[in-house]
């Protein structure tokens, strides 16, 4: 049964072919043809990931001779599924969505050639499989977002990607080159049953080889998920049409979490990388929030939205809980496709009523501005750090002993709790009267978030990573020292209640004439200018490009 | 004698300098079948030389040379604006990669001579696009007329393709030698397996903006006031069976070297 893994890739292939073949004869119809595999590849895919949940050994078949190799794994029949049906509303959607577009069959094409390659990538069983999976997705994402081939500005951004993936590639390849160098196979089963027999093997100059390998991964995936420096295509990539914005930002950007947890046997034994790729995810999670929030583009906003969302996945796995990333970027993958796949009908309706309720929700939530004060802030205060820390105790009695061991997923819940609770507070707040009532409610929804998220973490935990042994060897990768452990939840404390005093103080200056400081307005200005990066890239391109323009008129031309 | 055909190689493998005769000689030949027969015999006759030498292979210096031969005509490549001035860089960057596999290997085996084939064959085919190109405008110039998407849509596509194969994308041969080379390169210096990357990254941005120059946009000017003669669906079909051809071929390639 596991051969339907094959298929599961052949299909959309498959659709494609027809799809180009019948265009001319059949022209807006063709999309039916895509729709139908599309159907089915979900089905398959989702057949495929009830037999591992029903108990199918992990096994692998071989397409070609030394290479092709595809897994049947927990996390290749999870991703499968999820990438089918995220491929499978994009090819609804886009039915109707592009009708008007010229090179519509063009459209589907590329579409399930993208959601081919994607399948090949979540189920590549070897290293050259994958990179010729993971090389093909940037091409195509270039021709998905520059579909309108008239438009030299969607095509300019397309472009950025391209080069940005291409950039992300070269650490991929070097990462699989040393991998065959040392271990003397591509096949990754193989490749991670040596590692864990022999991690101390050493490359030229005593350099341990996983450290570098797992580096060189990271680094792919930070290009891939647009971490910090690596990130400017991102918000620019939205001159393409929605539904592949939609799949982009549901779908494609999320495989720097999906190359993390494949390559989790090597990142096992590269503890150093793991703390790096938990400082950069906090970094483009903060960076990426930031931004957003001064971004005057609606679009924009919404690609800095993905990259802080982008950012928390990786410091998800910075912090060991590898399973917990491949859930947010499930969820993340299903909320933002949704946000992307209704703007064009919230745009629609708002052009005949702008629907904008002027009450403190929507001054609170979509303006910005802090809210006036009806409960008092101390209870609040007591109430966020209080109840999380007695859920998450209670939560883990009840699921796992050892929370202590996965110091990294503490953190990270205590930061994700808290900062919720600020947004369920002030919703509550500002509807709520009653004291009693609104602290019920905060709990419950504490309650539902913390029991809730805990829960799926471990049962994700249970599905991807079956053996225990090895559960507890990521966490152990990811842990830091008991002190530094210590001053981080400290620190994350200090920057919240820092927080809400500036919150206070904002909402008791509210009525006040305030004149903002230079130093403020200077941040400002580098924020919402992106910190310059984007002039920075393009000032260097052009650079490049007059370079070669004059060397190759020093030399002739020839 | 090895003294003799070692300069001769680097004219046929072309290395800098002596890359500059050949880049000469592709710029001024008009007849497209020369130019067809020069990108497909040129490679060869290099590694027929080389394979006359009595000893292996085995100078460093001379892979130092063919990265950099490699690495200056990719980085010059992204300012060409002429199709066939684009070939010519490829060709050469391409090629002199092939001194790499040779001093590998001490001699040019049968599969290195395939690995030739697999860099010229698309540059053959690109080159006869770009006849059919020329026939109608004249030239083949990128940002001059602009959208050929729009006025020949089946040759554009076709000319999309046939670049793709040229900067070695998958699943194109140019993509497995590219791959199977890092890897060998990466035994012996990781710097020179870092250098073949960034080659091949510039190759991919020079291969991008020809085509956004020359299949992007509106079309305009030129375009709009000639009778514009796309190439038939028969046609369009035998580039794509070619293609598809060259990649199943690529594949069977990457089984024997295995």
């Amino acid at each position: 049964m596991e051969q339907l893994i094959a298929l599961v890739v052949a299909f959309p292939l498959a659709s494609a072919l027809l799809v180009q073949l019948v265009a001319r004869r059949q022209g807006d119809h063709a999309s039916r043809i895509s729709i139908t595999f599309s159907t089915l590849t979900a089905v398959l895919a989702g057949l495929l990931l009830w037999l591992k949940l029903s108990g199918q050994a992990t096994t692998q078949i071989n397409l070609f001779g030394s290479w092709g190799l595809l897994l049947f794994d927990p996390l290749s029949t999870l991703m499968m599924l999820v990438i089918a049906l995220i491929s499978l509303i994009v090819h609804v959607y886009s039915r109707r969505y592009m009708a008007q577009e010229p090179g519509y069959a063009r459209f589907f094409v590329l579409l399930d050639l993208m959601t081919a390659c994607l399948l090949l990538m979540v189920s590549a069983g070897d290293l050259l499989t994958l990179l010729i999976a993971w090389h093909l997705i940037g091409i195509l994402l270039y021709f998905l977002l520059g579909q309108d081939m008239r438009s030299h500005s969607a095509h300019r951004y397309a472009f950025w990607t391209l080069i940005t993936y291409r950039i992300g590639d070269i650490p991929l390849v070097l990462a699989a080159g040393l991998l065959v160098y040392v271990y003397g196979t591509g096949s990754l089963p193989d490749l991670f049953a040596q590692i864990s027999s022999q991690p101390e093997q050493q490359l030229f100059m005593g350099l341990p080889v996983l450290d570098i390998v797992a580096g060189l991964i990271a680094f792919a995936a930070f290009a891939r998920s647009a971490q910090f420096l690596l990130h400017t295509w991102l918000p620019y990539s939205m001159a393409g049409p929605t539904p592949v914005s939609a799949l982009m930002h549901a779908g494609i950007v999320n495989a720097g979490g999906f190359l993390i947890n494949r390559f989790a046997p090597v990142f096992v034994h590269a503890g150093d990388i793991l703390h790096w790729v938990f400082v950069v995810g906090l970094f483009t999670a903060v960076i990426g929030s930031v931004l957003m929030l001064t971004q005057n583009d609606i679009k924009k906003s919404l690609g800095y939205s993905t990259m802080g969302q982008m950012g928390f996945m990786v410091m998800e796995c910075g912090v060991g809980a590898f399973s917990l990333a491949i859930y947010h970027l499930i969820a993340h993958g299903l909320f933002k496709g949704t946000l992307f796949l209704g703007a064009g009908g919230v745009i629609h309706a708002a052009r005949r009523d702008d629907g904008v309720p002027k009450n403190d929700l929507y001054t609170f939530v979509v303006e910005r501005q802090p809210t006036r004060q009806r409960q008092p802030w101390l209870l609040m205060a007591a109430i966020t750090l209080v109840v999380p820390v007695t859920i998450l105790i209670i939560s883990h009695w009840l699921v796992s002993q050892d929370y202590f061991q996965k110091q990294g997923a503490v953190v990270l819940l205590f930061f994700g709790w808290i900062t919720g609770a600020q947004l369920i507070f002030a919703t509550y707040r500002m509807r709520s009267q009653n004291i009693k009532r609104l602290i019920g409610m905060s709990t419950f929804s504490f309650a539902v978030v913390v029991l809730g998220y805990t829960l799926i973490s471990h049962a994700f935990d249970l599905f991807l990573y079956p053996d225990e042994v090895f559960r507890a060897q990521i966490y152990s990768a990811a842990a830091v020292d008991i002190f530094w452990f210590d001053i981080m939840i400290v620190l994350i404390t200090a920057i919240i209640i820092l927080g809400w005093f500036l919150a206070y103080y904002a909402d008791q200056s509210r009525r006040k004439e305030v004149v903002p400081s230079n130093l403020w307005m200077t941040f400002y200005a580098l924020i919402s200018r992106e910190l310059y990066l984007q002039d920075v890239y393009s000032r260097l391109s052009r650079m490049l490009l007059s370079g070669a323009a004059r060397l190759n008129a020093w030399l002739r031309w020839v | 004698m090895d003294s003799l055909l070692y300069p001769l190689a680097g004219l046929f493998l072309p290395l800098f300098p002596l890359s500059m005769l050949f880049n000469t000689l592709f710029a001024r030949t008009r007849q497209y079948l020369v130019r067809t027969l020069l990108l497909l015999v040129w490679p060869q006759l290099g590694l027929a030389l080389l394979s006359l030498l009595t000893a292996p292979v085995d100078i460093q210096w001379l892979s130092a040379l063919a990265l950099f031969t490699s690495a200056l005509y990719a980085y010059r490549a992204i300012a060409a604006r002429e199709l066939n001035q684009w070939s010519g860089y490829l060709s050469t960057s391409l090629w002199a990669l092939l001194w790499l596999f040779v001093i590998h290997t001490g001699k040019p085996t049968p599969t290195l001579h395939l690995h030739a084939l697999g860099f010229s064959l698309p540059l053959v085919l690109l080159t006869i696009l770009g006849r059919n190109v020329e026939k109608q405008f004249g030239a083949v110039y990128t940002d001059l007329y602009g959208g050929l998407a729009q006025s020949m849509p089946r040759l554009s596509g076709a000319l999309i393709l046939t670049v793709l194969a040229v900067i070695a994308t998958p699943l194109f041969p140019a993509f497995f030698s590219m791959t199977q080379l890092v890897f060998a390169e990466l035994s012996v210096s990781l710097s020179s397996a870092l250098l073949l990357l960034i080659i091949w990254l510039f190759w991919s941005w020079s291969g991008i903006r020809l085509l956004q120059g020359l299949v992007i946009g509106s079309a305009a000017g030129v375009t709009l006031s000639r009778d514009i003669r796309d190439i038939s669906v028969p046609v369009a079909w035998g580039y794509a069976l070619l293609l598809i051809t060259l990649s199943t071929g690529s594949l069977l390639i990457m089984e024997i070297a295995q």
